[in-house]
Formats: structure tokens, sequence, C-alpha cells
């Protein structure tokens, strides 16, 4: 039988089929491969999508039905197919492929960790009381974009560091484009914060209690708001704001992998 | 300037001085710095175990390191004198850059309203166009539809669109002060407590959550009337709920409802919250035909001397449950296990008295947590407005376009301070299809 999880699988092989369509191109530098990169991209977004579609769906057949944005696993599918969705809306500005590699790159990773490694629990769990709240939907998607945007940000930070050319875009684009992701990953990082704190008032009688994951993502949100002062009054470009984007990103992948793993506290859900 | 300094200095200091620290205070330098160390007490914060015991301290660290800890306030780093310290300057410095940046718009705000710049300039490097004088009525119908028009002179127009976003940073960083403002608020005049009720019993007071475990009184009566709970078939709870009447000073019932998971009851400015549930046993013993019922920990006094209900534990040996019983033996203390499920065991003489275990019955009490946060309205007002803020900063930008009229053509031209990329591709629309 079908289930989710032979769509979700067929997503995987296509985020592969992706990343190795960026390495023909890099190989043969011919620019049909681009397009069809393009249409690999738009492809595994669908499929992707229609698996997250069918979990929603399945988890009602089995009387427990819910939003697939509740634990670990779902929160690693939903991670990948967000930058995707990001990719495609910046897509008149990553002409670039250098930045579609790497987040077909970045999807891939989180696809093929979210099936096979062996601490993820890939059944389809009932929501606990906790969770069962319309502010779930919201704050998870939230925090979601900003960790994509944040993904695109760092790969333009990284990018810096590897010298322009025919794949990899000049200073001043990359800089352009981790602007506009930072941008983008703030506003939705803060909408997280606030929707989840607002979410905390309602479901845990304090809208801020020292959480690691809310301290965590009050690091982040502190991290890329100096990122933009220094950007807005110190004029800081280029290589410095590359750098700030890479600390940025680590803290990013504190605030979503390291707290489960590292420390302990109400968000565990997620682990 | 140190030269002019070093000469004399003795004049000039005294007058210098306020001025560099109110600069100092005013800067952007100030923030950064600032909110690095918050960042880095967070850090610390979310690293070392916040509010424990000096037992569990012990346990993680050397004796060493829990004394440096200790000393420094890092038990409790987001409530330790530093930490406030670190956010009132926060506070002063975000009020103070915020005060200056509304001085200098209001400055601003007349400039480019009354004379109009190089448009020949502007529209020689990009950011610009010319038309014959014929498309005019075209331009005016463009941007006639989101534009505000402002004629300056006879030949010159003003066409400006989100100048609001040049208030934005100004809403964020209002919005941040109000957070911390709702914040202090609920530290000066907030409470948070813990109430544990089994169904039917009543209480007037809450445990406070901080050190001391003092009862906080609450000024109405809190009664359990049912407490359930529903769980999936994998034995996950799927709801817990508890219904409960409040009864008012005066005794009379003031308000009734239930309470779940996710919705809080509130009565007069304090909220109640499901917060947790479990199961405590009652144990039902009879003393000299007297049949009493006890909680854990609890101490009947019905016999010829009194004892305490010590320990429940599930399983004794495999002689099924049991509980152990203290009590004093003149001066001495001893104890003694009542097995339920053990006929010889279900019996004891405690100091003359017969006492027989009947039954163990489990019960669920539900476990709600009571908060009252006088500066929750404002914390909220505080997280909208800072949404709005962003929007209006990041999201929208503001650009001004200065139609000009040269007889037989049209000089179109403008600027945008802070997205030239968006403003030259808006341009690119408006001057598409003119001859």
């Amino acid at each position: 039988m079908i289930t989710h999880h032979t769509i979700l699988g067929v997503a995987t092989i296509l985020y592969l089929a992706l990343f190795f369509l960026h390495i023909l191109y890099f190989a043969t530098k011919k620019k049909g491969v681009v397009q069809a990169a393009w249409y690999c991209l738009w492809a595994t977004f669908v499929i992707q999508t229609a698996g997250i579609g069918m979990r929603w769906v399945e988890s009602y057949r089995l009387g427990i039905g819910h939003v697939p944005l509740s634990n670990y696993y779902e929160s690693l599918i939903f991670f990948s197919w967000s930058i995707s969705v990001l990719v495609i809306i910046m897509k008149r500005r990553l002409t670039y492929p250098a930045i579609t590699f790497a987040a077909a790159a970045f999807s891939l990773v989180l696809m093929a960790y979210a099936s096979l490694a062996p601490g993820v629990d890939k059944v389809i769990q009932p929501l606990i009381p906790a969770l069962q709240s319309n502010w779930l939907h919201v704050h998870v998607i939230t925090c979601f974009i900003a960790y994509a945007a944040f993904v695109v940000s760092f790969i333009c930070g990284g990018l810096f560091f590897f010298g322009s050319g025919r794949v990899v875009p000049p200073a001043d684009t990359l800089d352009d484009i981790n602007y506009r992701s930072i941008i983008i990953g703030f506003s939705m990082l803060t909408s997280g914060i606030l929707t989840g704190a607002v979410w905390a008032h309602y479901a845990w009688g304090s809208y801020w209690s020292w959480d690691p994951k809310e301290t965590w993502s009050l690091i982040t949100w502190i991290v890329y708001a100096l990122v933009l002062h220094l950007r807005m009054t110190g004029g800081w470009r280029g290589r410095k704001t590359a750098i700030l984007s890479i600390i940025g990103f680590a803290s990013v992948v504190m605030t979503y992998f390291g707290v489960n793993f590292l420390l302990a506290g109400l968000h565990s859900y997620a682990t | 300037m140190t030269a002019t300094r070093s000469n004399n200095g003795k004049e000039s200091e005294p007058a210098a001085r306020p001025g560099s620290i109110f600069r100092f205070l005013t800067s952007v330098r100030l923030a950064i710095v600032v909110l690095s160390l918050i960042a880095a007490t967070s850090v610390l914060g979310s690293v070392i175990k916040q509010g424990g015991t000096e037992e569990e301290y012990l346990a993680l660290y050397p004796e060493k390191t829990y004394h440096f800890i200790k000393l420094v306030g890092l038990d409790d780093a987001y409530h330790s004198p530093w930490f406030y310290f670190l956010l009132g300057v926060f506070a002063l410095n975000l009020v103070l850059c915020t005060l200056q940046r509304i001085r200098r718009l209001a400055r601003e705000k007349g400039a480019g309203k009354k004379s109009v710049p190089d448009v020949k300039a502007l529209a020689a490097g990009g950011s610009g166009f010319t038309v014959p004088a014929g498309s005019r009525e075209e331009i005016f119908r463009r941007l006639g539809g989101s534009y505000r028009k402002k004629p300056i002179s006879d030949t010159a127009i003003l066409y400006e669109k989100g100048s609001l976003s040049r208030y934005g940073v100004i809403v964020i960083h209002t919005s941040v002060l109000l957070i911390l403002l709702g914040g202090l608020m609920g530290l000066l005049g907030g409470q948070k407590g813990f109430i544990v009720l089994h169904a039917g019993e009543e209480t007037n007071s809450a445990m406070s959550r901080s050190r001391g475990q003092r009862a906080i009184p609450l000024g109405f009566t809190v009664r359990c009337k049912d407490f359930r709970v529903s769980f999936y078939p994998g034995g996950e709870p799927k709801e817990y709920a508890s219904d409960i009447e409040i009864a008012d000073a005066a005794g009379k019932v003031a308000k009734e409802g239930r309470i779940r998971v996710n919705e809080p009851l509130s009565y007069g400015g304090v909220r109640l919250y499901q917060s947790t549930y479990g199961m405590s046993n009652l144990f039902t013993f009879v003393v000299d035909g007297k049949r009493i019922v006890l909680g854990e920990q609890e101490v009947a006094s019905a016999g010829k001397a009194p004892f305490m209900v010590a320990r429940y534990a599930a399983e004794v040996h495999n002689f099924g449950p049991g509980v152990m019983v203290a009590y004093m033996d003149g001066q001495e203390p001893k104890t003694i296990w009542f097995l339920s499920k053990v006929e010889k065991m279900k019996t004891h003489m405690i100091e003359g008295s017969t006492v027989t275990l009947e039954k163990i019955d489990g019960k669920y009490y539900t476990g709600l947590e009571v908060a009252r946060d006088p500066g929750v309205p404002v914390v909220l007002t505080g997280f909208g407005l800072m949404l709005l803020g962003l929007y209006i900063t990041f999201f929208t930008f503001h650009r001004r376009i200065y139609v000009v009229d040269e007889g037989d053509r049209i000089i179109v031209a403008g600027a945008a301070p802070r997205n030239k990329e968006g403003f030259l591709e808006e341009l690119k629309k408006l001057a598409e299809g003119l001859a």
C-alpha cells in the first residue's frame, strides 16, 4: 500500500536527483541543466507537499487527526519543505545555482536524517493536551520559515568565502540575498517567538519561563538583531555580514537541534 | 580634539563629561554591547542549572565552581542583580535612541517637500526617466493609484509612498520597551502558585513555586467539583480537565467552569491553568473499630497512639501493594508494613490498638497553576506593536518621486534610501510603454 512514507521517500530521492543535477551543471555548464533543476525542484515540492498532506489525512484515519507539525520527524520534514518554499519564492534572485545547490543539499540531509536516523520516531503520534491548540500551527510554521530563511542566509555567508564565478554570485548579490533572507528570517522568528509566548501564556500560565528553547530563540533573535543594527548603523557589509550570518546560523542550529539533545526543558516534544 | 582638550582640560572637562556620557548612553555601540552581554548571560543561564538545590549543584560541579556560581548569581541568572542592571541600561539606551530618532525625523520631515532636488542628475544616475509631455496624464494616472500627491510648485509635483516606513524602527523599539515594562509589572505585582486538589476538595490558598514554599492567600475559595482524564488507546493522555467552582470571600459561588489544558479560567485578575494531574493513594484503616481514610504523610490520631502513613509501594516483595506506617514506641521511632493482599499482614497491633488496612484506593488529583500578572496586557500590546513595526520597517519602504514639467517633456525621478533595487524596478514598471 502506498502510504505517506512512500511518497516522502520519493521526495527524498527527488532531492537527491536535484543535488546531482546541480553537480551535472557544475561539470557541463549547460544552461538547460539549470532549467531541468528548477523543474525537478517544482516536482519535489509538489510530491513533498502531497506526502505531508497524506500524513495529515492518515492521522485522521487513525482517529488522532492533527496537522503533521507536532514531533521531531514532522518538524524535520517541514523544515526541508520550508527551505524549498523559500527557494521557490526567491527564485527571481537566485539566478546563480550555487545557492539552490546548497539549499537542495540541506533539504536532502534533513529528509535523509528524518527517514534514516534510528532516534527519529516516524510513527504518527497522538497530540498530547498541551499541543492541542491552534497556536501550534502558526507557531511552528513561523519558526520553520525563519529557520529556512536563516539557512539561505548561512548559505550566502558561506559562499562569500568561495569567490564568485559562474556558479557563485558576486559579493554584492550574495550580500543582498543574505540581507533579504535575514529580514524574512528575523520577522518570522519574531512572530514565532511571540506566538509561542502567547501560547505559553494560555497553556502554562506564563508567557516566558526561560526554558532552554525559549532562551536560545532569544539568543538567536539578539544575534540577528545585532546583524541588522550593525548593517544599518555601522554599515557592515560583505565579509563581516558573512561571518555574522554564520554565527547566527550556529545559534539557529543550537536552538533547533542543540537544545533538544544537550539541554532539558519544556519543549521536549521535538526529540 | 585631543590637543584642545589637553590644553585647557580643566575648563572643558566638566562640560564635556555629561555630554560624552549622554552620547555614550544614546549610542548604538552601547546597545550592541549590552545586547551581546544579555545574550551571553542567556547562554550561561541555559547551560548552568537554574534554581537547583545545593546538593544538585554539588553533584554537577566541583565545590569551588559551585561557590563561584552562587557568588555571581548564575544559579538564577535571569533574576540576578546584574542581569536586571543590563536590562535597565538597555531600556535607558533604547529610550534615548528612540527619542533622538524622533527628533531627527521631525527635523527631516520638512525637507524634500518644499524644494525639488536636481531631477536631471537623478535621471542621469538611473533613478529616473524623461518622457514627452504627451504622457503626462498617463503618468499621473499610474502614480495616482497608490501614491500621495503633494504639489510643490506650478511645474513640480511630489509623489510619496510608504512614508510610514521611517517610523517603523520607532514602533519596534517602543514595543520592546513595552514588553520590558510589562515584564517589570509582572515582576513587581505578579504572583505564581500551585494548587493540588482531589475532586470534592477546596482551598483558599496556593503554594508558592519560589523557594520557601509559602502559602499565598487567594482571597477566594477554589473547589474542584470533578476531575477527569481520558487516554488514547496507546495510553497517552488525551485530555484532562477540572470542573471548578469559585466562591468569593463571603462564600457565594462567583464563577463556575471547566479548566482544560490551553483553556484557563480567570477570576478577579487571577488565572487558573490546568497544569498537571496525578494519582495519589488513599488508605482506609480500621482503628479499634473506627474507619479512617488517610493520604500519604497524613497522621492518624484515632488509636491510643498516633501513627503516620510513611510510604506506599505498589509491590512489596511480590506480595502486592503495601504501605509503611510509622509510629513512636515510647521514644523510639518504629515502622511496620501493611500489605493489602496478604491476610496476615493486614492487621497489626500499634501501641495497644488494633489497626487493619482495609483497602488502598488510587484517586486522581488535579494540579492547577495559579498566576496573577498585571503586566500581561502591556506585554501583549508590545507583541502586537512589534509585529506591526517589523512589517512597516522591512516590508514597506519610503520613496519619493518628483514629476517635473519642462514644457515639451516631463522628467520623472526620485529616490528610495532603504530599497534602491525595489525602487528601480518600480520606476521601470512606471516607464513601461510610455513613448
